[in-house]
């Protein structure tokens, strides 16, 4: 039962970063790898302040993710004044420098990785608890996420795609709309992160990855781009599917390079059979 | 008032605006002609800040106009009507005034609705799927939600029936007419410009060669050797 528990709560969290990183690419068309790494800057961060502060767990998480939408700021405001193109390149360095840093960390428990992270919930019910807590919350970051983007901002958001010379001159920043995205999504990442520090209780620097940013680019591919369902779709999917493949049993040398497959495949078969992902998006108004 | 004080703009190495000095007082209608590639676009987006590093000075009522900064530039009553892409394609007509209808006076779009009905009969439909003409007055009535008190175009009618043309360039100068906002056109129909502007200027190779009343350059025997 322990490890259904622990897969829905991934689902939750695999929904909140797929969700948020869709927010980011699919609606605002900012192209960043760096999601991975707000989430693990806000789980370090919430986690450590409840550990050497004592900082109460609600508060810390608060102050995870606002960490990690200042964090985002310091990437995005440099590199969108030059160009689109700056922030990709850019995000790589943010996302492969900070995982370096975290491992060099003492404080943070280095390479190694860091232990005895406190649990929001104790006792016998902690992980249903858990289980309804992340998915409310899962809930809530679609629900805004489809408030932000559709309506009166989703429509200046889609504007400003459209034509930024254009908005512009109608007296609209379309770099503040693009910050803004760009803060608002690396904040659900760093939500979702602090979650998942204070219910696994162990953070490494290793899960920070870049094969993180690939699955979480691939939930969004898979499940459709710039719709509200498709990345939960997408997190669904990719997050069940692995885990039944572990069903069939099979010896760990299968195992490994089959996952891999499964996600560039996944991939490749939705680019080719369906670009759009699973859950087109609808056009017009 | 829009003040250029020599104004020198570049894309890389290529020179495209040499040395401008003009100034548009409050209400005039001026018009900006000259051949492919003169620097007439470069010009408008100067005066709206578009340009992101120039020489000289552009200001607007005595506040200078940041080069890169659009948006706050807008804000000191420029409209700027870019060439050719200038409406919000995937959304409707209503949606496209609401646009710049967030920061400003919502009331306003029924006073665009007044100086252009045919976009009241439309207000749901998409703005790709109007007729050329009808997105040009679209594009009037986004820059005119701003309220700006100097309006710049650039090749508004091009491309467009002459009978859309004339229509065009009358709603121009009724905006000039009830508004007040001044009208600063680049246009490639000099013929029927010159009759709705008071004054021309003529930009050649980057550099202004001309400027005068329109009257003045209408019975120019040689109007052509200009450009
Ligand atoms: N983005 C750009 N990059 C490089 N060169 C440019 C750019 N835009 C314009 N130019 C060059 O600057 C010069 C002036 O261009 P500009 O667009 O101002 O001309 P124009 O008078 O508006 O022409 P047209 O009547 O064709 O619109 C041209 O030689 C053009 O090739
Ligand atoms: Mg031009």
């Amino acid at each position: 039962m322990e490890y259904v528990y622990s897969v829905l709560v991934m689902i939750g969290i695999y929904t909140i970063m797929a969700s948020s990183f869709n927010l980011i690419i699919g609606f605002g068309g900012l192209i960043s790898i760096a999601h991975p790494i707000f989430f693990a800057l806000s789980a370090y961060a919430s986690a450590l302040v409840n550990l050497h502060w004592g900082v109460p767990i609600p508060l810390a998480i608060l102050l995870g993710t606002l960490f990690a939408a200042a964090m985002s700021v310091m990437l995005s405001l440099p590199s969108l004044r030059i160009s689109g193109d700056y922030l990709l390149i850019a995000s790589m360095g943010f996302q492969l420098g900070f995982v370096e840093v975290i491992k060099n960390v003492d404080f943070a428990g280095g390479a190694g990785g860091l232990t005895g992270i406190a649990s929001i919930y104790s006792g016998p019910s902690r992980s249903p608890a858990f289980v309804v807590t992340t998915l409310t919350i899962a809930a809530t970051v679609v629900s805004v996420v489809h408030w932000l983007t559709h309506g009166e901002y989703g429509r200046a958001i889609r504007a400003m795609r459209d034509d930024e010379e254009c908005f512009a001159s109608l007296g609209r920043n379309p770099m503040a709309i693009k910050i803004t995205i760009f803060a608002v999504g690396s904040a659900l990442a760093g939500l979702a992160g602090a979650l998942y520090a204070h219910y696994f209780q162990f953070l490494s620097p290793e899960q920070f990855g870049i094969t993180q940013s690939a699955l979480i680019l691939t939930m969004v591919v898979v499940g459709g781009m710039g719709s509200t369902w498709g990345p939960v779709v997408g997190a669904l999917l990719l997050t069940a599917l692995p885990q039944a493949i572990t069903f069939l049993n099979l010896p760990p040398s299968v195992m490994a390079p089959l996952q891999g497959m499964l996600y560039t495949g996944l991939v490749l078969l939705f680019l080719f059979v369906r670009p759009a992902g699973l859950v087109a998006k609808r056009l017009g108004q | 008032m829009l003040e250029f004080r020599a104004v020198s703009a570049r894309y890389g190495k290529l020179a495209a605006l040499i040395e401008v000095s003009l100034s548009v007082p409050d209400g005039a209608r001026v018009a900006i002609f000259g051949h492919n590639g003169a620097g007439k676009t470069t010009l408008l987006k100067c005066g709206v800040g578009a340009m992101p590093g120039i020489d000289g000075e552009v200001s607007c009522n005595g506040t200078r106009i940041v080069p890169g900064a659009v948006y706050r530039n807008t804000r000191l009553g420029i409209g700027f009507v870019p060439q050719g892409h200038n409406v919000f394609k995937n959304l409707g007509v209503e949606r496209n005034l609401g646009i710049a209808g967030l920061l400003h006076d919502k009331r306003f779009v029924e006073r665009v609705y007044e100086l252009f009905p045919m976009l009241a009969e439309r207000r749901a439909q998409l703005a790709g799927s109007l007729s050329g003409g009808q997105q040009q007055m679209l594009a009037l009535g986004m820059a005119l939600m701003t309220q700006p008190r100097i309006l710049l175009l650039d090749e508004p009618a091009t491309g467009l029936a002459p009978v859309i043309v004339e229509n065009v360039l009358a709603s121009l100068l009724r905006i000039n007419e009830t508004m007040k906002t001044a009208i600063v056109i680049v246009e490639q129909n000099v013929k029927a410009t010159l009759p709705v502007v008071e004054r021309a200027l003529i930009l050649k190779a980057g550099r202004l060669v001309w400027d005068g009343s329109s009257a003045e350059l209408a019975r120019k025997e040689d109007l052509w050797t200009w450009f």
